[in-house]
């Protein structure tokens, strides 16, 4: 198999090299492509960082000539097999969802079909995504038991101290301590993860997110500059610190008549805002504009000069570069990754609390009234450079090549680091669990074996369907030019 | 004119593929599943028997024993002649339409047919089956009223079940008769 799979890669490239050597603008191709399935509950339609963080460096991974595969559960009717732009292809599988759109996880019930797809798609890199998704853990333990190498990206921070925190600590040290490579978001997120997982700093890599820049862009003839107006983007929950935002609105309604407040994003707090705005009477001065799509945050977010963000806990605020990169004055508190992400002229931060962020927000409303302000153009631009996805996925690839060149422990050892490094009660109950995963696989492989199951027809890809025509038509579009 | 090929289906069973070319835009396609065995149908009686006696031994009742034989009786006969099928073909007639027809173990037969201004195209498809994600081949039937619109999709040869090499070779000699159809 493993000969194969060598000699595949060899022709592959006889046959992609003379095509790249015609076009100059495709990025080259690496010198080893990969077959990558990214697992994870969330995915489109259901909306937020993770899923476009999956969308958009998968389509960047495609674009290198990489083979990708999405795995998650169906949403609703949407189930079965589906292609995306440039053949990204999303398997939802028909599992059970347990909670907050997270599958129910026995570990096994989910393993013949996960076999199933990772034997014939020829999935060689098994890629998981956050922590709270059942799928990604079941996947990656699957995997593992396969022998497939695997990769593990954490989106979110976690607390040490309650009871939740503690138990999916738990199970993040079992699940990613022979997982071959981790990667963060931010170095906040890495130091978090490693801690809880008690895992070796040197198999975490820190690759921040990204905004896409041309969907983030200035437009300042859509504000109104006779008035000062402060936009809040997020959900109204506990952690994005909506009860901080609930004491600052009154503050400085109260100092500045012309400031206006544009709240947009739904949650269980919105009630706390809604008081608030009945309360002091700001109906005309406080906008809740409820749920947003997507394509419409960036019109939200051209309405204002300021942004502030209230996060108490955060990875890495993907909100406050979308503000920067559309030229606004970015106010947050000073939590979690959010120091790392932009430079300093470019946001104030502050302490979590009332009082500190009504300071940096007086401070940013005497820059906008001075003019000291940078104009929006200059912000876009130097944001512009700072996360791209093209960098992301030229990143990640490089974990891949370094993931390619790793051993996968083989059962025994599996064991012993299972029982050693987990602790002597969870580390024998995964332990016996892993066994019985391997013996369950055993069955599988007796049941349906390897040389039954149909490879799929690659969408993407060096052999992909969907690239080559895309190769194709770029050859023809130069040679018609030439 | 008539060739026959061996395939395997999606559980390993094995399938022929028999080709008939009556003419240039008539063609037949049969897919043969394996008979029913001896052997799997000895062992199934016999499970069945040993639990009932089993049972008559712990129960010391004799209608346990009777009930059993008529259960294998009515379910061989139910096996038979609603769920074992033999046979499924294909028959494609380029200007008049398509004629699916499955032969069930008890020699009773089904057909439909669809006309061919109905059709929109026949395609290979992916589901997911059960624990596993096999290729089919479908009809897709055309929306009367916008006939850009799929409005529904027959799977065809869903009890055999061939692997995607023998779907290919129906595939292209489907789309061969579709294609004439077109230019006509």
């Amino acid at each position: 198999m493993a000969c194969r799979r060598g000699g595949n890669h060899k022709h592959c490239l006889s046959t992609t090299s003379p095509s790249i050597s015609n076009c100059h603008k495709l990025p080259s191709c690496s010198s080893r492509t990969h077959n990558i399935c990214m697992v994870s509950d969330f995915f489109y339609p259901n909306m937020g960082g993770v899923e476009s963080h999956i969308y958009q460096l998968s389509q960047c991974l495609i674009e290198r000539g990489h083979k990708v595969i999405i795995i998650t559960h169906a949403y609703e009717d949407r189930k079965g097999i589906r292609y995306l732009t440039n053949g990204l292809k999303v398997y939802y599988l028909p599992l059970r969802v347990m909670y907050n759109q997270s599958t129910a996880t026995t570990l096994f019930h989910s393993m013949p079909l996960l076999r199933y797809i990772f034997v014939r798609e020829r999935v060689t890199i098994v890629h998981a995504h956050s922590s709270f998704s059942a799928m990604a853990h079941d996947a990656l333990f699957h995997a593992k038991t396969m022998q497939l190498r695997t990769v593990f990206t954490d989106h979110s921070l976690f607390g040490f101290a309650d009871v939740s925190s503690v138990l999916t600590n738990k199970l993040l040290t079992v699940s990613l301590c022979d997982t071959n490579h981790i990667i963060c978001v931010s170095y906040t997120s890495k130091e978090n993860t490693v801690l809880r997982a008690t895992l070796d700093p040197k198999i975490v890599s820190v690759i921040p997110n990204a905004v896409d820049p041309t969907d983030f862009t200035p437009d300042p003839s859509r504000r109104d500059n006779s008035t000062i107006t402060i936009v809040v983007v997020s959900r109204l929950v506990y952690r994005k610190g909506i009860d901080l935002l609930s004491g600052i609105i009154p503050d400085l309604c109260q100092k500045y008549p012309n400031l206006h407040f544009i709240v947009g994003g739904e949650g269980p707090k919105r009630i706390v805002l809604e008081e608030v705005r009945e309360r002091y009477q700001l109906h005309d001065r406080v906008r809740l504009l409820g749920a947003l799509e997507h394509q419409d945050v960036r019109n939200v977010l051209v309405q204002g000069h300021i942004f502030l963000n209230t996060s108490l806990t955060e990875a890495f605020c993907m909100a406050i570069v979308e503000a920067a990169s559309c030229g606004l004055q970015v106010v947050s508190t000073k939590v979690g990754g959010i120091p790392e992400v932009l430079p300093d002229n470019l946001i104030i931060l502050c302490d979590p609390s009332v009082k500190s962020l009504c300071n940096g927000l007086e401070k940013a409303i005497s820059h906008l009234k001075s003019g000291s302000l940078l104009s929006p153009e200059i912000i876009h631009s130097q944001v512009k450079t700072f996360y791209t996805w093209r960098n992301v996925a030229e990143r990640t690839e490089k974990v891949y090549d370094r993931v390619a060149g790793e051993i996968v422990l083989p059962m025994g050892k599996r064991l012993d680091r299972l029982i050693s490094h987990c602790g002597p009660v969870t580390g024998c109950i995964f332990a016996l669990l892993s066994v019985i995963s391997f013996l369950f696989l055993m069955f599988l492989r007796w049941l349906t074996p390897d040389y039954l199951i149909d490879a799929a027809i690659d969408a993407t890809g060096p052999y992909g369907a969907w690239t080559q025509q895309y190769f194709r038509k770029k050859r023809e579009t130069l040679n018609s030019n030439s | 004119m008539a060739d026959e090929e061996g395939y395997l289906a999606v559980s390993g069973e094995r399938i022929t593929l028999q080709r008939r070319h009556h003419s240039a835009s008539c063609r037949e396609f049969l897919v043969r599943c394996p008979r029913l065995q001896l052997r799997s149908l000895s062992a199934v009686t016999c499970s069945v028997w040993l639990v009932a006696y089993g049972l008559f031994v712990l129960c010391q009742n004799s209608v346990v024993l009777s009930a059993a034989i008529f259960v294998t009786l009515i379910g061989l006969l139910v096996y038979l002649h609603f769920v074992k099928i033999d046979q499924e073909s294909l028959l494609i007639v380029g200007s008049l339409g398509i004629q699916m027809t499955s032969s069930y173990a008890s020699g009773k037969e089904s057909t439909t047919f669809i006309e061919m201004n109905k059709v929109k195209d026949v395609v290979i498809n992916e589901a997911i089956y059960m624990q596993k994600v096999i290729y089919y081949l479908c009809i897709l039937l055309q929306d009367p009223v916008e006939p850009h619109v799929v409005s529904e999709v027959v799977p065809l040869f869903q009890s055999s079940k061939p692997r995607l090499d023998c779907l290919v070779e129906v595939y292209k000699s489907c789309q061969e008769i579709l294609e004439q159809n077109k230019k006509s």
